[in-house]
């Protein structure tokens, strides 16, 4: 019997794609001091990662929910990687998970649920790539512990692959990758569609106040 | 004797492919360690999918029912501390 042999083999192209313009950025709401500074000089040249609002707030909420418990939560985040400009980036447009084996200090898919991560993979209705994994320290803040290390080595050793660390509890969060080896943090955006946007299709009008003789509408 | 079968197996982390040519006593861990291979990468740390079914390390090509021209999936399988 012959091994498996490989007959031929096809990369991805990089497609040219503008970056979320301003307008639809913010910085995450957890960033510290130091991360908001970089936030802002980094706003006009354009971030090496954006995180949609819809990604972002499934993973926030999978690690709230299980900050109680002080149990570590995981999953991987889908998107794709762009290039415009010369410049390269990855956007995170979703996220999918399964049912996990964890405790306060450790977190893997559960080995008999991995059919409900690729249903979840299945349920983006895009053609994804998986551009980093989250999970989360709830207590103990961000950081890449030795297993997360290895984790990046093994699997995201990439340029533009990211692990997202959070911790639920101090409300703190933060991105790394693989720069030769070495960890580093990544600045990234928050970002939302159009559609996202809460006052899209709708004209906001300004409300008037009871305690403002000059807008009540005059008595009959 | 069987005719070898072909397969596409896509890296979910690049969405690069690989077209491999399999025989039905083919182990999924064989199949996991040579795309892993092509793409340098720890055969460990993947699971193997077709569709939405878990593809097992030791199941032959013929057991998991493996037909030419399917296209199968490189999923990584992180772990967090």
């Amino acid at each position: 019997m012959r091994p498996p042999s490989i007959l031929s083999g096809e990369d991805v192209r990089t497609e040219e794609r503008e970056p979320p313009p301003q307008e639809r950025q913010a910085a995450h709401k957890w960033l510290k001091e130091d991360a908001l500074g970089r936030y802002s000089k980094l706003r006009g040249v354009g971030f090496e990662l954006y995180l949609s609002k819809l990604a972002e707030e499934k993973i926030r909420n999978h690690a709230v929910k299980n900050a109680d418990t002080k149990r570590e939560v995981m999953g991987l985040m889908l998107g794709g990687i762009y290039t415009f400009n010369g410049r390269r980036y990855a956007m995170v447009r979703d996220v999918a998970t399964t049912d996990l084996e964890a405790s306060s200090v450790h977190v893997r898919f559960h080995r008999e649920s991995f059919e409900k991560l690729f249903d979840s993979l299945d349920g983006t209705g895009f053609d994804y790539v998986i551009v980093g994994w989250y999970h989360s320290h709830p207590g103990h803040k961000c950081f890449m512990s030795s297993t997360d290390i290895v984790t990046q080595q093994t699997l995201f050793d990439l340029p533009l692959h990211n692990a997202l660390v959070i911790d639920p509890i101090s409300r703190e969060i933060e991105v790394y990758y693989l720069d030769q080896g070495t960890i580093r943090a990544r600045d990234f955006a928050v970002y939302w569609d159009e559609y996202e946007n809460p006052y899209h299709g709708t004209t906001v009008r300004r409300r008037m106040l009871r305690s403002d003789p000059n807008s009540m509408a005059p008595a009959h | 004797m069987t005719m070898p079968l072909r397969v596409k197996v896509r890296n979910a982390e690049t969405g690069s492919t690989v077209d491999m040519e399999l025989e039905g006593e083919n182990t999924v861990e064989e199949i996991i360690e040579g795309a892993a291979g092509y793409w340098e990468k720890d055969a460990g740390a993947y699971v193997l999918r077709r569709g939405k079914r878990l593809l097992r390390g030791q199941q032959t090509v013929t057991e998991c029912g493996l037909i030419n021209q399917d296209e199968l999936e490189l999923i990584p399988d992180p772990e967090g501390g």
